[in-house]
């Protein structure tokens, strides 16, 4: 199955639509249901925050809407792909077009520069150098950091990395962003930032931001705001 | 940025890491690029064309027993035989020489020494003066640099195999492809001071009129005296020079069981730094699959790290093999064969990266197949 | 305070793919080196205890062996009345004229051929060398044309078991005996009556040495110098143990190749552990801290370190020794520099000085590679490591 033939999605359509997934770990003699049943519906240009406590299965949901991790059970389509149905080589290709990912922790490279981090999902495209250094100067402008473009991670503020970790996520143009718990780790003054940030990639760029987090004021950037308890899905 | 660069980076991440795995791989490295360029200068070269016309006959047992003068007449005979000389070893050590180094002077016979040795530079007039004096010698010209002699000058080598000592006149300077670091004299001076070798040779150098004669002479001299007191036994000067090799025992395996465990040393040092690097990045290889990085991806950049740092490791220590071999081979003799070729260097870079690429593919090969979801959450 | 061996143990335990790794890279190395120490040892024994220190051993001034030197059998009658020499069961004296030739031989397995020592000596010869045992068979009779061979030479040679002929000289020779040398450097040799020897291989008149047995070790010094120094007889005298102490020539090549090859090894080794090392502090950076904060002294951690590194490097030692001991005793040959026959010699893994330069070199190894990492781990900050 071809990855590249998504349909441009308008806004509105269903990009992801989740029909009682369910998740169960298995370590030693121990299940651990982190999904339980849960159905979502999630439309184009949406912006949706997941909140609930800590193990409710949040980071979960993520992972199975980013093709990183599989159901046991349910049906998951996103882009209106049932990406369950794919190689691991076709869910790498996948999640580099379509997915963009920012962690709680930024996880960059650290012997990369701040240009060489958001460049590196653009070394899997046929991009040539030149357009890569357009797309990755695009992507550090949008989030504010043109003038740290060669510095490396250890130099920068834990917001700057943050938003260093947004361009990364952003620079292949992806339809989807999906952001576990990106304030987690940082002071009021940069969260506000980067959650700035992020509703100006929803409002002016239409992605669909799919943000996980614990903190109410994040919470109130988003247009809908979800909550799981115990992998359960809490109905809106 | 390029992937090839990422990897680079990489490679050089804990950089006192690498320096230490490029240095232990280098050590490794330069033991097995001189093994192989001993290899190589002792059973693979040919030799000069000239040299594979050259056969040497000696006393069948050994080159410490001699064989009569009138061997050289016979052996003269024998068809496909051009120019044959003696020579025999005196073993002497220099009067004058107070680094106890040694050097090797033979015997032989002035008058037709060079039309055996053809490819060997020296003035005519030096051979000429040479043949006239009884007491005259010829000598290496890298020899002469090494202790300041000049043409005319006279040096004295005390006899320890025989009771007498040697005042040769230097006559001339001669300059071989290969360093021998060696005298040649006339072997009557010895004769007459020494009346047990008269009549006696050590050995014959004897020069083939083709390449297609030289396997038959080889034959026809050990056949002509077969059924003597003194049976002789030739061989090609390749093979006559192997036989000192072998007296000091199997070098081959010897060799072989080095180069063994120099391999397995690289492959286990390299694939120890692969094991502690990936283990380090776990949670980075599960971001990079995150962004879209495929496991033959990953598996190739880890591989191409340790390529990398084995490469560097291959490139040093050959390189210092080669200047070791380049100052060897001004020593001469048995030193000259650590002469390292350009192609033996390149031997142990291709050995280096093959090293460095199968080290890495089990610790690679684990981390391309770990979950992203486990490498996320692994702490460390 | 120290840090418990058992702590040091168990951190080994628990990273056992690096411990098991680079244990292997250091037993390599320790192989190699071990390797190259059981040759020497083998060789230095085979050359080292042949003789009877009260044996002086006569040669041709200015002769450095055996081989080259005949001297007119004159000259052994002068010999055998000097004084100091001791007297045989019939009270004659102990003295044996001895005449060494090297023959071609062919190798049992076919390889090609092989100098061999052929001795022909006097009744007394075999008195004079005490330590050398009959295994089967007999000795030789005097007058015969019968030899007896060394168990080594039996075992690499066809033809040289008891009953066969061998070819030499001007004919046949009977094999009536084989011999143990015990390793010495008799151990490559064919043994037989001189007289024999001497007309097959026309050396009427002449012998290439003599051997005298001196009553006491000062008799044996005084008799050494007073060959040299008898100016009619132009002969030199060493003790016999002298003598094959210093035909080791060819071993000292082997000698210097062979530390060059394992210096150069443990020096790579030595990286490689470093870097184990750098590891396992780099892992336990917090744990190191902790241990600082409950009260360790850094010369405390320091030296549990350093003692980690060696106990690594022994565990190598340990592996590469029990890697070699299939090899002991296996028998090898090389050249004697001086004769050109070969000496037969074995591998000498399993000795209190092969064992302990190797664990000894194995330690230094250990302390190379670890003393860096170590003194890093006791000097970082604490509060630093704890927020690693
Ligand atoms: N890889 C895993 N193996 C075992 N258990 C897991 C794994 N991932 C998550 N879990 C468990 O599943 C539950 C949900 O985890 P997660 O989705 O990470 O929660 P959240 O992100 O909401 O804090 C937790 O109980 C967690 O321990
Ligand atoms: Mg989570």
């Amino acid at each position: 199955m071809s990855t590249a033939t998504v349909p441009n999605i308008a806004t509105k359509t269903k990009v992801i639509q989740a029909r009682n997934v369910s998740k169960v770990f298995t370590r030693d003699a121990f299940q651990v249901k982190a999904l339980d049943n849960v159905s979502i519906e999630i439309a184009g240009g949406d912006f949706v925050a997941l909140m609930g406590p800590s193990g409710s299965g949040k980071t979960t949901l993520l992972n199975m809407i980013a093709a990183i991790d599989r159901p046991t059970a349910g049906e998951l389509l996103v882009l209106g792909q049932n990406i369950f149905t794919f190689s691991d080589s076709q869910s790498a290709k996948w999640r580099n077009e379509h997915i963009g990912y920012v962690f709680q922790t930024f996880n960059l490279i650290p012997v990369l520069t701040a240009f060489e981090n958001v460049e590196l999902p653009l070394l899997l495209t046929k991009l040539n150098s030149q357009q890569r250094r357009d797309h990755v100067m695009t992507a550090l402008k949008l989030v504010g950091l043109e003038d740290r473009v060669h510095h490396l991670p250890k130099q920068l503020s834990g917001g700057q990395e943050q938003r260093v970790a947004i361009a990364r996520a952003i620079v292949s143009d992806p339809t989807l962003l999906l952001a576990d718990e990106p304030t987690g780790d940082l002071d009021s003054n940069s969260a506000t930032e980067v959650l700035e940030i992020l509703r100006r990639l929803n409002q002016d760029f239409h992605k669909t931001v799919i943000m996980v987090t614990h903190d109410p004021h994040a919470a109130s950037y988003a247009h809908v705001t979800r909550h799981l308890e115990k992998g359960m899905l809490l109905p809106a | 940025m390029t992937l090839t660069s990422f990897v680079r980076k990489n490679a050089f991440r804990n950089l006192r890491r690498s320096i230490l795995t490029v240095l232990s791989i280098g050590f490794s490295l330069l033991l097995l690029t001189l093994m192989m360029a001993i290899w190589r200068n002792f059973y693979m070269e040919k030799g000069s064309e000239e040299s594979a016309l050259r056969l040497v006959t000696r006393h069948k047992v050994s080159l410490v027993f001699s064989m009569p003068s009138y061997y050289r007449e016979k052996i003269r005979a024998i068809p496909g035989v051009a120019v044959v000389v003696p020579g025999n070893w005196f073993g002497g050590v220099y009067k004058d020489d107070k680094s106890g180094n040694f050097f090797a002077q033979f015997g032989t016979d002035p008058d037709e020494f060079f039309k055996v040795y053809k490819e060997w530079k020296i003035p005519d007039d030096q051979i000429t003066a040479w043949q006239r004096d009884r007491a005259g010698a010829v000598v290496d010209s890298e020899l002469a640099k090494k202790y300041g002699w000049k043409i005319g000058q006279r040096i004295i080598i005390t006899g320890t195999i025989f009771p007498t000592n040697l005042e040769l006149n230097i006559r001339g300077l001669f300059t071989a492809p290969q360093p021998t670091q060696a005298v040649y004299f006339n072997q009557k001076y010895v004769e007459e001071a020494v009346p047990f070798m008269k009549g006696q040779q050590g050995f014959y150098t004897i020069l083939a009129s083709s390449a297609a004669d030289v396997p038959k002479v080889n034959r026809a001299v050990d056949d002509t005296f077969r059924n003597s007191p003194q049976p002789t036994k030739t061989e090609t000067e390749k093979a006559f020079q192997l036989g000192f090799l072998a007296m000091l025992g199997n070098v081959k395996a010897f060799i072989l069981s080095i180069c063994g465990a120099v391999v397995f040393a690289i492959l286990l040092v390299s694939a120890n730094t692969m094991a502690m690097s990936i283990r380090e990045r776990t949670r980075e290889v599960a971001v990079l699959k995150t962004l879209g990085f495929t496991r033959g991806t990953v598996l190739g950049l880890f591989v191409g790290e340790a390529v990398v740092l084995a490469l560097i490791g291959g490139i040093g220590g050959s390189v210092v093999a080669y200047l070791i071999g380049m100052g060897a081979a001004k020593a001469g003799g048995f030193a000259g064969a650590l002469h390292v070729k350009v192609a033996t260097m390149a031997v142990a870079w291709a050995a280096a990266a093959f090293m460095g690429f199968f080290s890495a593919l089990v610790p690679s090969y684990t981390a391309s197949r770990l979950g992203i979801v486990d490498g996320l959450r692994h702490i460390g | 305070m120290a840090i418990p061996i058992s702590y040091n143990i168990r951190n080994l335990k628990l990273r056992k793919g690096l411990t098991v790794m680079t244990a292997l890279g250091i037993a390599l190395t320790v192989t190699t080196a071990l390797f190259i120490m059981a040759l020497l040892a083998g060789l230095q024994k085979a050359f080292k205890t042949t003789g009877n220190p009260l044996n002086v051993m006569v040669v041709r001034k200015g002769s450095t062996s055996e081989l080259t030197g005949p001297f007119p059998a004159d000259n052994f009658g002068t010999l055998k009345t000097l004084p100091g020499i001791a007297k045989n069961a019939a009270g004659e004296p102990l003295v044996s004229g001895e005449t060494v030739v090297v023959i071609v031989l062919p190798r049992a397995d076919g390889s090609g051929e092989v100098n061999v020592s052929v001795r022909g000596m006097m009744q007394n010869g075999l008195a004079l060398r005490g330590g050398v045992k009959l295994a089967q068979g007999r000795w030789f009779t005097p007058g015969q044309r019968e030899v007896v061979v060394s168990e080594s030479i039996h075992k690499r040679f066809s033809h040289a078991n008891v009953g066969d002929t061998m070819e030499f000289g001007k004919g046949s020779w009977q094999v009536v005996g084989i011999f143990d040398a015990g390793g010495t450097a008799y151990e490559s040799e064919v043994w037989g009556d001189v007289n024999q020897m001497n007309s097959d291989f026309d050396r009427q008149g002449v012998y290439s040495s003599a051997y005298l047995r001196a009553t006491d070790p000062v008799a044996a010094a005084a008799l050494k110098n007073r060959v040299g120094d008898d100016q009619r007889l132009k002969l030199d005298g060493s003790l016999e143990t002298e003598y094959y102490a210093k035909q080791t020539s060819s071993g000292s090549v082997i000698k210097f190749i062979g530390l060059l090859v394992a210096a150069i090894m443990a020096i790579g080794s030595s990286f490689a552990a470093m870097n184990t090392m750098y590891a396992a502090v780099a892992y336990r950076s917090r744990e190191i801290a902790t241990l600082r904060v409950i009260g360790f002294s850094r010369p405390s951690i320091l030296t549990s370190f350093v003692f980690e590194a060696v106990l690594l490097s022994l565990l190598g030692a340990a592996v590469g020794i029990v890697l070699m001991l299939p090899f002991n005793g296996m028998t090898t040959g090389t050249s004697n520099q001086v004769t050109f026959s070969e000496v037969v010699f074995s591998l000498q893994v399993w000795s209190p000085w092969v064992i302990g330069s190797a664990v000894l070199f194995a330690i230094v190894m250990g302390l190379a590679g670890g003393i860096f990492p170590a003194w890093h781990a006791s000097r970082r900050e604490i509060l630093a490591a704890l927020r690693d």
